[in-house]
């Protein structure tokens, strides 16, 4: 088969990013427009996969047509539907956000388009080590614009998620290593196939899966793995903060998921019980711990980031669980986890300009717009129906019953609690707080336009999400 | 019983709703803004009582909104349990919204944009909860209430009431977290969370264990709304709030969801049967009771009115709980029939409360001394109402207390009509004191705070709460036949409610409510009371 909207997917953000480059410096401004047009096809680029994949199901793309085995497949199930739509949604709504925000210029961003096309190529690779590729450029590109404020915090915060980062990727890289001794092919449904003739106990391949599922929890920033996290999200501009914090770590979590169902697989798990049980302790320990965190911060920004440890690690527990209705939970957690906590930086750039939680005060009163947009993504990381935080919260816990891990169903419903120790804060600071000063009166209302697109999303997502459980057909992508 | 489509339950619960943006549209214009408040709770009491007749009659009116999640359908059914609670809530959101009015504006209360729009929003989302059709559906609701009434308890942003909104936060989306995880455990168990009058079938074959398990998270859950002990204590903390709130969501319909969480359980998730042979009903009998009798002792301790009202309404809302628990099928009428008649008593009480706020700025007991003279009515009705709660005849406590006493025979548990009895005394106990001190003490024994400024007939004022000397543009102000009593927004809810409660005692065959308890009762358990 070869459906050439794969490859066009990964292609239309990096030639983008070139042509971005050089045409911002020709004319001055022209680069933003440049992004612009160049994810916007992209978005018509997801929105036409998706059509295809609803009439036909499964799209898949042999690069330069040598078969796979040895050639690269690009596919699209509907694990990464989802996933495709929430960074090419994000990518061109934070954009134009950033034309209010900064930065700007063309170096600024050809590496935004890069983490779009990145991102995009993680989201449809259907090969182990061009996942490696893909995630190698994501780093690059994240690294860069994190700095892009230009002090030295970002400096910092860019280096230590530099080294952090490719320490990730390797072991990842170790990984796939390994399952290449133990199969010889790269292509993750051919290994997956080799992989159960080879023994799922053999130790190859635990010792190959125990280094990808490090490295890409480090990606993920599962606690204790988290560390670059805080940092990297609090010293970065704010809209990079909002792109970065929607898009790199829940692609991640959608790699870890697509290796576990399509080169694993279920029966994996269930034959070496002691590493899913491993994967569900560590994703439950994260979802404690990066609450518990984000309870003591001062500043929001690293306050949204230690809740992000909490809720990567409820999406993995669901991943982790391994049935259809689980795994489906996580899924809708992880792109509605997208949309709220990206909307949620956005919406802290609007109102705060250093981050601080009593810089919030009053202003419920000041920028009622954007206070009530944050105030519902808030709700929607609490889990509060009809959000989307809630429909994930029920499927995992009603699929983590139905796989017998009634630990993730507890921690899943608990978690409510613990991030309403944090979130609640922020809305009684907004709305019930004595302003400190006057709201800077910037024109800027299509940027609380995206914030509040956000929050309408995030509401959205949760009232559709009983239609979008047959159309996604998780049971065919798990087996 | 037949089925009928219709989008009348979805109108109900989407009435207020509407009138949301409307009341914060309408922010610079109050007038029109109440007007809409007004219109919107008319509108809902209207939609509401064109249903009552079908639903007494054996229909149920459904609103299909397709899925909601997989296996589980977004519906709105209104049958005759959830039809007594709409009509309660919705009839008593009138009554209340003509309170605001004048209470509101008697104070001066900033914001009240925020608060007439969380108001609606609450009320939507209690229509919500009474037509929910199955468990989920009832909690998407449920944690909505939660989110709409955070608001008006916070309402002064004063440090205490934010305190108290954190509690209740906490507390009410605690109890929502045990509510979902039970919701999930029952759908694990039966694969369905729809309700079925006489329970969810596979429920009572499924493991014992895990059966009683759902059933402790979901009573326990709705318990907290319920102030259940030891869950209570966000409730006397959410007295911060204004009297209103505390009248309608924190004496009804907030509260109430609670209690109507715990019937639609034990009805009709689990059924009378299965909660028999699971043996859960006694326990929860006996934390009733413990619960009943052990706020009416606090209440006696409690000087500040709103307080002692809070506690009041912790104990009446466990003969709620014990009705519901003791399964016989008078207790079960009267458990129900308690949700109406402790309403119409209990928003009268806060009514009244609130109306010595608004013309005295007075909360404690201690210093009401003689305000019986300067609020003739308005203490009259306190008095009216707080027999009833006590259990007198001819007022609606009695027929509620009467279908107990009954029932509690009935199951062949006599200690609880003990335990009821022994209650009836301690509400007289911690009551009675107001009413005395209202009408039978003089402040010149008291406290030097002028709340009668003169012989019975007149005060001095400029405004109807302030001492105000003669330079400054003071008077003596006679005083017309009601006293010096406070607007008639204030005063007619109050006489409404009281006399609400008078009518529930002595026809209670001819208000509704009665007839829509016995038609739900019987559709659980066949019996006709």
């Amino acid at each position: 088969m070869t459906d050439v909207v794969l490859p066009l997917l990964v292609a239309c953000p990096l030639v983008g990013a070139a042509i971005a480059l050089v045409a911002g410096r020709l004319y001055r401004g022209l680069d933003w427009y440049v992004g612009f047009v160049a994810l916007a096809v992209e978005a018509g680029l997801v929105v036409g996969a998706t059509r295809s994949y609803l009439a036909s199901g499964r799209l898949s793309h042999e690069v330069g047509g040598v078969p796979p085995a040895y050639g690269i497949e690009l596919a699209f199930d509907g694990l990464s539907l989802p996933v495709a739509a929430l960074v090419s949604g994000v990518a061109l709504s934070v954009l134009v956000y950033t034309r209010y925000s900064g930065p700007r210029g063309p170096a600024f961003h050809s590496a935004y388009l890069l983490l779009a096309g990145g991102l995009m190529g993680v989201t449809v690779t259907a090969d182990a080590f061009n996942l490696y590729v893909f995630i190698e450029i994501t780093g690059l590109a994240a690294y860069a614009l994190v700095a892009s404020r230009g002090d030295g915090a970002s400096a910092y915060a860019a280096l230590k998620y530099l080294v952090v980062g490719t320490v990730g990727a390797s072991l990842y890289l170790v990984g796939v290593a390994y399952v290449f001794v133990a199969t010889g092919t790269l292509n993750m449904a051919w290994a997956s196939e080799r992989l159960s003739e080879v023994g799922y106990t053999d130790p190859v391949v635990v010792a190959s899966f125990c280094f990808v599922v490090v490295g890409l929890a480090v990606k993920t920033a599962l606690y204790p793995l988290h560390s670059w996290q805080p940092d990297a999200y609090s010293a970065a501009p704010v809209a990079v903060a909002g792109y970065v914090a929607a898009l790199v770590s829940t692609v991640a979590a959608y790699a870890l998921a697509r290796v576990l169902f399509t080169v694993y697989t279920p029966e994996f798990l269930s034959a070496v019980p002691l590493a899913s049980t491993a994967v569900v302790y560590l994703a439950c320990v994260s979802v404690v711990a990066g609450a518990t965190l984000a309870v003591v911060q001062t500043d929001v920004r690293r306050m949204l980031a230690y809740s992000s440890v909490s809720q990567f690690g409820m999406v993995i527990a669901g991943f982790a669980v391994a049935n259809p209705t689980a795994a489906f939970g996580a899924l809708i957690h992880l792109v509605g986890h997208g949309v709220a906590k990206g909307g949620a930086f956005l919406g802290v750039g609007l109102m705060s300009s250093d981050g601080d939680v009593d810089g919030l005060s009053g202003l419920g009163r000041t920028s009622p717009g954007s206070s009530a947009a944050f105030t519902v993504l808030l709700l929607t990381l609490i889990g509060v129906p009809p959000t989307v935080g809630f429909v994930g919260k029920w499927y995992m816990a009603v699929g983590a019953f139905q796989g017998d891990r009634p630990v993730v169903a507890v921690v899943v419903v608990v978690s409510t609690l613990l991030t309403l120790a944090y979130a609640a804060r922020l809305i009684d600071r907004m709305y019930y707080g004595s302003p400190a000063t006057a709201a800077d009166g910037g024109r800027r209302s299509p940027a609380v336009a995206v914030v509040a697109l956000a929050a309408a999303v995030a509401v959205a997502l949760g009232l559709l999400a009983g239609e979008m459980e047959a159309a996604l057909a998780l049971e065919e992508v798990l087996g | 019983m037949t089925e009928v489509e219709s989008l009348r339950p979805l109108a109900t619960v989407l009435v207020s709703a509407v009138a949301v943006p409307l009341i914060l549209a309408l922010h610079r214009n109050p007038d029109f803004r109440e007007a809409v408040t007004l219109a919107a709770a008319t509108a809902k009491v209207g939609l509401v009582g064109s249903m009552v007749p079908g639903v007494l009659s054996g229909d149920v009116y459904v609103s299909d909104l397709g899925g909601l999640v997989e296996g589980v359908e977004l519906v709105l059914r209104a049958d005759a349990l959830g039809m007594l609670f709409a009509a309660l809530a919705s009839l008593l959101w009138l009554f209340t919204s003509v309170y605001s009015v004048g209470y509101m504006r008697g104070l001066d209360e900033p914001r009240q944009a925020r608060y007439y729009a969380a108001f609606a929003a609450s009320l939507s989302a209690t229509m919500g909860v009474a037509f929910a059709s199955n468990l989920l559906v009832l909690f998407v609701f449920y944690e909505l209430l939660t989110v709409a009434t955070y608001p008006l308890v916070a309402h002064d942003e004063t440090g205490e009431a934010r305190a108290a909104g954190r509690k209740y936060l906490v507390y009410t989306l605690g109890g929502g977290v045990a509510v979902l995880f039970g919701t999930v455990l029952v759908y694990s168990l039966t694969g369905s969370v729809e309700f079925a009058a006489g329970g969810v079938s596979g429920l009572g074959d499924a493991d014992p264990a895990l059966a009683r398990l759902a059933f402790a998270l979901l009573v326990g859950g709705f318990g907290v709304k319920a102030g259940l002990m030891p869950l209570h204590s966000w409730l006397p903390d959410a007295m911060v709030a204004p009297t209103p709130v505390s009248g309608l969501l924190h004496a009804v319909a907030v509260v109430k969801s609670g209690a109507f969480g715990v019937a639609r359980t034990v009805l009709d998730v689990y059924g009378p049967d299965a909660v028999a042979s699971l043996g859960v009903g006694l326990p929860l009998a006996a934390v009733a009771a413990f619960t009943f009798l052990a706020a009416s002792v606090i209440a006696l301790r409690k000087d500040n009115l709103k307080r002692r009202l809070a506690y009041s309404t912790i104990a009446q809302l466990s003969y709620i709980v014990l009705g519901l628990a003791l399964l016989s099928p008078a207790a079960l009428v009267g458990g129900l029939l308690h949700v109406p008649a402790h309403a119409f008593m209990k928003l009268a009480l806060f009514f009244c409360a609130g109306a010595i706020h608004v013309e005295t700025h007075t909360d404690d007991i201690s210093e009401m001394a003689g305000i019986g003279r300067r609020m003739p009515l308005t203490m009259a009705a306190f008095a009216v109402a707080s027999l009833g709660m006590a259990g007198i005849p001819l007022l609606s406590g009695f027929v509620s207390k009467w279908y107990l006493l009954v029932g509690s025979f009935d199951a062949g548990q006599p200690v609880f009509a003990l335990a009821l009895a022994v209650s009836g005394v301690l509400n007289v106990a911690y009551f009675w004191p107001v009413v005395h001190q209202a009408f039978f003490e003089t402040q010149a024994e008291h406290d030097p705070k002028p709340l009668v400024d003169g012989p019975r007939g007149g005060y001095w004022a400029t405004k109807p709460d302030g001492y105000v000397p003669e330079a400054d543009g003071g008077g003596w102000r006679r005083a017309g036949w009601t006293g010096g009593e406070a607007s008639w927004f204030v005063l007619l809810p109050i006489l409404l409610s009281v006399a609400g409660a008078v009518v529930l005692g002595v026809v209670p065959g001819e208000a509704v409510y009665l007839d829509l308890v016995v038609e739900a009762v019987h559709g659980v358990t066949g019996v006709v009371v």
